[in-house]
Formats: C-alpha cells, sequence, structure tokens
C-alpha cells in the first residue's frame, strides 16, 4: 500500500462550495442522475478484458484478432511486435488495441508512425471503423495540437519536427512496417528509440525474414534488455537467424513480445483463392515479330533483349516505345524493319483475351495488372473501344488521387488498371476478380497483388487469372518459376525466408540473370529449372521449423 | 444503473434539455434542438457567431437519431454504444452536470423540517498493468453525522425537485460542506487501507524486473547512455507504478425528510 500513490480530486469541493454561494447553475435532477448513468455505463470494471468490443458493435473481428489484442494488452502490458502475415488485418487489431487503451483512459496523446502512401488509409480507418479521432499530420499543424495524429516517419523525423516530437510524451506509439528499423544505426532507429512513449507497436510482416540481429534491434525498441544486450546477445547467437529454431529459450523470448498469426492458423481460409492460368497463343504476325526479336537482336545487349521480348508479349506499345528510344539514341538502323512490323501488328492478342474474359466474368469488378505503363495505356482504350469502363492506378499517383481512383472504380468502373501493386497501396476487398496480364518474375510481387483483394475484408472467394502466352519466354516463367514450385499454393509465405537462407537479394534480378548469361533459350530453361528445384528444396526443410516458429 | 435502454436515455436527455422530440417510434428519434443544444452538439460555432452578427434570431437543427440498427427506414445517424454521437452527449452529460441542490418533494399541510445532505458520486480508479474503476455514491447527513452508500440508488426511490416544496423548512448543517467532505475522505482512506492490492504488487514485480532488465542492457554506461536508462526509466515508472485516481463524479446539497435513512437499499 505504501508503494501506491493516491490522488484525490481536490478542485471539486471549493467549486461545489463556490456553486452553493452564488446559489447555482445547478443540475436538475434528471441530468444530476443521468450524467451518474453516464459514468456508470463508460466505467472500466475489470481489470481484463476487452471492453472496446462493446463499443464497436459494427466491427465483425476475427478470432484470431481478438486474441492478439488481448495479448498484446493482457500479457505483454501493451509494448508488442505485431507480425500477422499479410492480409490477417494487423491495422484491425492495432485499432482494437488503440480503442481499449483509450476507453480506459490510459491513453490520450498516440503517434502513429506509417508510410506516406498509408497515412490516409490510417486515418480514414481508425475514424471510420474505431471512431478514433485521428488527424493526418498537416504543414502547419503543431504536434500537440491534436491527441492522434497520424504521420510518415521520414516527415517525423525532420527538423523542425522532431524537436517538437521528441518534446512530447506520447501514452501511445504505433510504427506500421517497422521491419525498415531493423538496423540499429539509422537516423530513423535512432530517432524511434528517442520518442518517449507509454505503449507501443511495432507493425511488420516479415519478422522471420529478419536477421537474428535485426530482431533483437526491434526488442530493444520495446524492452531493452529483454534479449540481453547487443554484446552479449552476438557472442551468444551470432547473426545467424536459424538460431531461432535451435534455441528453444530464445525462441520463447521473443515470443513474449510477438504475436504471430499465419494464414494457416486462422478462419480467414474461408474465402478461397481460385487460381487459373490462362494460355493466350499469339497471332502468326506476333510470333513472326517475337522470332525476329529473338534472333536479330543479337548485336544489342541480352539485357535488352530479354526486356524487349517482355515487353511484346504485353503490348506492341511497350515494346514499340523502348525499341524507338533505342533507335533515336544510337541511330540503329538494323532496327527500323522491326519498328516497322510492330507498327502494322494488329491488335494483341492478350487484350483480346482480356476483353473476353471480362464479357464473360459478367457485371464484376476486374482488377488487371499490368507491368508496363504503356500497355496500361493501350488496354484502357481497348476496353473503351468495347464498351468496358475502366481505371488507371499508378504506385506515383499522389496520395489523393489514389484515393480517388480507387473511389472512382468502387462507383462507376468495371475495371481497374494498375501498373504496380505497390505492397502498401490500397484494399479493394470490394473486387474479387484479378487478371495478371503479364507475370511479375518475382512471386512475392504477384502475392502483394493477390492480397489487395484477398486479405480481411473480403467475403466471397477471390479468382486469379494468370495470363501468359505459348511458346515465349512467359511460357518458361509461368511452368518453371510458378507452377513447377506451385509457387501459389504453399511456397509463398515462405518465400522470403527462402530467399535468405539462400542469399538471393532478389529473385527478379536473379532471373534476369540467368537469361542474360545464357546463350541459348534451352541453357536459361535447365538453370530456371536449377533455381526452382533448390527452392523448393529449401522450402520442405524450411517448412518444419517455421511450424514451431509461427504461433504462440 | 448504467444505461439499458438507450431510446428512452435519449428521450430523457433531450426532454431535460426543453428540445421538442418530434417523433419517436421503433427506435428512431427526431428532435427538434434548442439554440443552446444545437451549440452543445453540432459543431457550427461559425454559423452561430455570423447569424447573430446579422442579428438574426438562429435557426436550430433536427437531430435524427437511430437506436435501432434494424429500422427499415435508412435516415438519421445510428447511434449506438462507442458510436461518436453518444459520446459527446455523454462527455456533455458529465462536463455539464456535476453539481446540484434539491429539496425533496413534500405534500405537507404542517411545519416539515429537511436535513441537508452532501451526496457525491466517486470514481476510483485502480491504474497498474492494467486499469479498473470502482463507483461510489455516498451522503452524509450534515446534521447527525450518518453517512450512508449506494446513494443514487435510494434517491431514485423519492421526487426530487429544485425548489422547497410548501410547508417545508431546512435545518441549517451542523457539518460544513468542507468538512463533511473530509469525513467521505477518511472514510474512502479507510476503504483503500484496508484492501489486499494484488494488481498493485503485481505492476511493481514487473516494473522491478523491466529496471533490472534496462541495467543489463546497457552495461558500460557513458553520458549518453545514462540519458537513454533515465528515459527509459521515467516510461517503465509509468507503465508500471500503481496509482490510484479518486475523482468525484459529481455532487451536491440535498434536502431529505428526517425519515430518509430508514429508506432500505436495494
Amino acid at each position: 500500500m505504501n508503494n501506491i500513490t493516491i490522488n484525490y480530486d481536490s478542485t471539486f469541493i471549493s467549486n461545489l462550495q463556490n456553486s452553493l454561494e452564488k446559489d447555482g447553475p445547478f443540475s436538475s435532477w434528471e441530468l444530476f442522475n443521468m450524467a451518474y448513468q453516464a459514468e456508470q455505463t463508460t466505467m472500466t470494471k475489470e481489470f481484463y478484458g476487452l471492453r472496446a468490443l462493446e463499443f464497436l458493435p459494427n466491427i465483425e473481428f476475427l478470432p484470431h484478432q481478438i486474441d492478439t489484442a488481448k495479448q498484446a494488452i493482457e500479457l505483454m502490458n501493451g509494448r508488442a511486435i505485431l507480425a500477422d502475415e499479410v492480409g490477417l488485418g494487423k491495422t484491425i487489431e492495432a485499432g482494437l488495441i488503440l480503442k481499449e487503451y483509450m476507453i480506459r483512459g490510459l491513453v490520450k496523446k498516440a503517434l502513429i508512425l506509417v508510410p506516406a502512401s498509408l497515412v490516409n488509409q490510417w486515418v480514414k480507418e481508425l475514424n471510420e471503423k474505431f471512431y478514433i479521432p485521428a488527424v493526418a499530420h498537416r504543414k502547419n499543424y503543431n504536434w500537440d495540437q491534436y491527441e492522434i495524429v497520424v504521420s510518415s516517419i521520414d516527415t517525423a523525423k525532420r527538423d523542425p519536427h522532431r524537436e517538437a516530437i521528441l518534446d512530447i510524451d506520447y501514452d501511445f506509439l504505433l510504427i506500421d512496417e517497422a521491419h525498415k528499423l531493423k538496423n540499429h544505426k539509422t537516423k530513423n532507429y535512432e530517432f524511434v528509440r528517442s520518442l518517449k512513449k507509454k505503449y507501443c507497436l511495432l507493425l511488420t510482416a516479415t519478422p522471420v525474414q529478419n536477421k537474428l540481429i535485426e530482431i533483437f534491434n526491434l526488442v530493444s525498441i520495446l524492452k531493452p534488455g529483454h534479449l540481453g544486450n547487443y554484446d552479449s546477445f552476438v557472442q551468444q547467437y551470432g547473426k545467424d537467424r536459424k538460431k531461432i529454431n535451435q534455441d528453444i529459450y530464445l525462441k520463447q523470448l521473443i515470443q513474449k513480445v510477438m504475436v504471430r498469426n499465419t494464414r494457416h492458423g486462422t478462419s480467414l481460409n474461408n474465402a478461397k483463392r481460385h487460381i487459373e492460368t490462362v494460355w493466350v497463343d499469339f497471332s502468326e504476325e506476333e510470333q513472326e515479330v517475337y522470332r525476329q526479336l529473338d534472333t536479330t537482336v543479337q548485336p544489342f545487349s541480352t539485357f535488352s533483349k530479354i526486356t524487349f521480348l517482355r515487353e511484346i508479349c504485353s503490348s506492341r506499345e511497350a515494346c514499340y516505345l523502348s525499341l524507338q528510344k533505342l533507335a533515336n539514341n544510337d541511330n540503329q538502323d538494323y532496327l527500323k524493319p522491326i519498328i516497322e512490323k510492330i507498327e502494322q501488328l494488329p491488335h494483341h492478342a492478350k487484350a483480346e483475351k482480356v476483353v473476353e474474359l471480362i464479357k464473360q466474368i459478367g457485371d464484376e469488378k476486374v482488377i488487371i495488372f499490368t507491368e508496363y505503363r504503356a500497355s496500361q495505356l493501350y488496354l484502357q482504350w481497348y476496353l473503351q473501344q468495347h464498351g468496358i469502363t475502366s481505371v488507371p492506378f499508378r504506385g506515383g499517383f499522389k496520395r489523393r488521387k489514389k484515393d480517388w481512383m480507387r473511389q472512382l472504380f468502387k462507383d462507376r468502373a468495371q475495371v481497374l488498371i494498375a501498373t504496380e501493386a505497390g505492397g502498401e497501396g490500397i484494399n479493394l476487398q470490394f473486387c474479387n476478380y484479378m487478371i495478371n496480364y503479364d507475370l511479375p518474375w518475382n512471386p512475392m510481387r504477384l502475392e502483394q497483388r493477390i492480397g489487395r483483394i484477398h486479405r480481411y475484408g473480403q467475403e466471397k472467394d477471390v479468382h486469379i487469372y494468370n495470363f501468359a502466352i505459348k511458346g515465349t519466354v512467359e511460357e518458361h516463367i509461368m511452368k518453371l518459376l510458378y507452377e513447377k514450385i506451385n509457387l501459389f499454393e504453399q511456397v509463398i509465405g515462405h518465400l522470403d525466408d527462402i530467399l535468405a537462407e539462400l542469399e538471393i537479394k532478389d529473385l527478379e534480378t536473379e532471373i534476369q540473370s540467368i537469361f542474360n548469361d545464357s546463350s541459348s533459350t534451352g541453357e536459361a530453361k535447365i538453370k530456371l529449372d536449377n533455381l526452382t528445384s533448390i527452392i523448393s528444396n529449401t522450402h520442405n526443410t524450411e517448412h518444419e521449423e517455421q511450424q514451431q516458429y509461427g504461433n504462440i | 444503473m448504467a444505461i439499458s435502454n438507450l431510446n428512452s436515455f435519449l428521450e430523457d436527455y433531450f426532454t431535460a434539455h426543453h428540445c421538442k422530440i418530434l417523433n419517436n417510434e421503433n427506435g428512431l428519434l427526431q428532435i427538434q434542438l434548442t439554440e443552446e443544444m444545437d451549440k452543445a452538439l453540432m459543431n457550427r460555432p461559425f454559423y452561430w457567431h455570423y447569424i447573430k452578427k446579422m442579428g438574426h434570431p438562429g435557426d436550430p437543427m433536427q437531430l435524427t437519431l437511430r437506436t435501432n440498427p434494424t429500422h427499415p427506414d435508412p435516415k438519421g445517424e445510428k447511434i449506438h454504444f462507442g458510436s461518436p454521437r453518444l459520446q459527446q452527449i455523454l462527455n456533455h452529460l458529465k462536463n455539464n452536470e456535476r453539481f446540484t441542490k434539491l429539496f425533496q418533494r413534500v405534500q405537507a399541510t404542517t411545519n416539515t423540517a429537511l436535513h441537508p445532505w452532501l451526496v457525491t458520486n466517486i470514481k476510483i480508479s485502480y491504474i497498474g498493468k492494467q486499469k479498473k474503476d470502482e463507483l461510489f455514491s455516498l451522503g452524509l447527513n450534515l446534521v447527525n453525522g450518518v453517512m450512508k452508500s449506494e446513494m443514487m440508488e435510494q434517491l431514485n426511490q423519492i421526487d426530487l425537485q429544485a425548489a422547497i416544496s410548501d410547508y417545508c423548512y431546512t435545518i441549517s448543517p451542523l457539518i460544513k460542506v468542507e468538512s463533511g467532505f473530509n469525513r467521505i475522505k477518511t472514510v474512502l482512506d479507510d476503504y483503500l487501507q484496508n484492501q489486499e492490492h494484488h494488481w498493485a504488487t503485481e505492476s511493481l514485480k514487473e516494473l522491478k524486473k523491466e529496471i533490472e532488465l534496462l541495467k543489463h542492457f546497457y552495461h558500460d554506461q557513458t553520458e549518453q547512455e545514462e540519458v537513454r536508462i533515465q528515459k527509459e526509466i521515467e516510461e517503465i515508472t509509468d507503465r508500471y507504478h500503481p496509482k490510484i485516481e479518486v475523482s468525484v463524479i459529481n455532487g451536491g446539497i440535498f434536502y431529505l425528510k428526517p425519515e430518509f435513512h430508514h429508506i432500505e437499499k436495494k
């Protein structure tokens, strides 16, 4: 009892005496009684449990989201790494936790640092779903003007914001995409460490891919010393990520500050993925151009060659623009015949297929992803010719334009044509058809695309159509990379880990160089084949280890 | 006694604020606001500023609230526990209805004395790792020093009004309001001292543990680290140090018949 600080309300009685002396103003019995009822209604009767659930009848939380919030509050005392796989609703979990603290009166001042592209989305979700009056930071605002502020870390860490923010005692700090803080020598890390905070949530989708020392750095933001100090940690565990699986004790320690739900262990499986490969045949003229590109474009680097081949598989326009550019720069006359041929090509086989497929799908909303802007423009025009409405979407759009395009797509247009999933982009749960007009060479990017629609909040099954043209580079990628290792089904969630294990930094570059370094298509095929074998092998051995690591 | 029927609670609230209920059926409540309530709830200070400057009386808005989420008519604001509008109304109540002076309504034909009571509604918050609240409604007879708990429940069983009834007179308090409040505080103090505060013990344990971890984390203490450690210790203390906060929700003087303290607790 001696250790407890007791504060008595000291102002009430003198204020009451004041009112009595002045003989008013006094509340009527009805209102006086109602104020008491209001307090009875909003007070928190128990130490444990989530009151926020009664306050948010409009949200249907999934069981794993409620469990996560409880764990973070009751077992981790408000400092936790939320590390769910993409699309399981980390934002929802974080919102629920913040709401609970606000209802209990434990959080008034909160700072929410998220990637710039997500600021508006966070503000919107907190306000609309959670009734949390969050505001986006604007240039002329003072940092202490609003209680709940959302900003990008890049803005926050710059002067003069930095000083202002470091002066404030925050009750709650949230960092989205926290894996960017993994390196303790960066300015961002230093900045976050200096912030004065009570409760703290770090959100990241990819903690397992991190090196062990990076996990150490994240944990040290929440609970310095929990994993020992830097030197003792490096000495004991080295920097090898595998140690996590070998050392049960270390794993348990990490699980005390980290919650990770996997798609596998949650009820999100309800909305299924139907993935279908759509094979397209080039027309004869197109086939001819493809062959010509493949054979005559020898004088310039193979790097360009593989690019042109990919482009012609996407649209005439994409390839034409690159070739034209090259021809203008270097005055290379030998390109002229090919360029002329391209000019005369009829409509692209894939575009025709798209229209056919959309007509089949009917009135449903469809997202089309393409790798090239030229193809995006072409498709927009081509769809319009066939009476299909569409809006464009690019990673480079300003935030407001992105929001606007999303709204247009939701309310007006049938199709959204996007060039960049942008990983951290928009959520399009209202749509459940996706056409991958051309496939990215990094399967993680495909997963991010799919994650835009197959995520928490998606109520229907999602249909994914992956386009590939027979007898081209696309066929190799489809058959060797995607189909062989069954990427769509199982590996995808683990790909990051596998690549880290194999010390492959970027799969796309890896594949690019396979094509570049191979003198024939046959050679490239064999190399690709080898690569995918290694990946699926590593996956199988890794898989068992991962299973112990995932959930608590 | 927490709010159980939101619709009638809202109806009572707006009626008590002299707003006209235009429509009230099946969980759809349509209210004509008064100027005062428009200013309190509708968040349009510029309108009122402007209209008054122009010399107009102003035009208070109507408010349509939907307590029944399945009402077929989609018009109106949905209102439920946790919705911003209800939050606003509850805060409006808590901020404004803090003090009162009331008299028991008495049908008397002969002179009747009324005793002054100091009534306080008090919230105790226990804040450690987690937090919980307790609510007490305590009354003290300022003439004879009798103290009662659950005052609000008992006051709900009699009629109260702002003016004194005919043939009634009030007895002057022998205990001053301030010393009355001190007596209430003493009772609360006793109550707090005599509890086992497991929650606080738990929090202190956690506090100690994290500070020890912290010292292990920073081993060679440079000046810069010293500052860091201090900051971390403050944060840990802020998060775990057990606190009890005693706040008064509202209170006032109630003039009640001498028989009042025979009213049975529910």
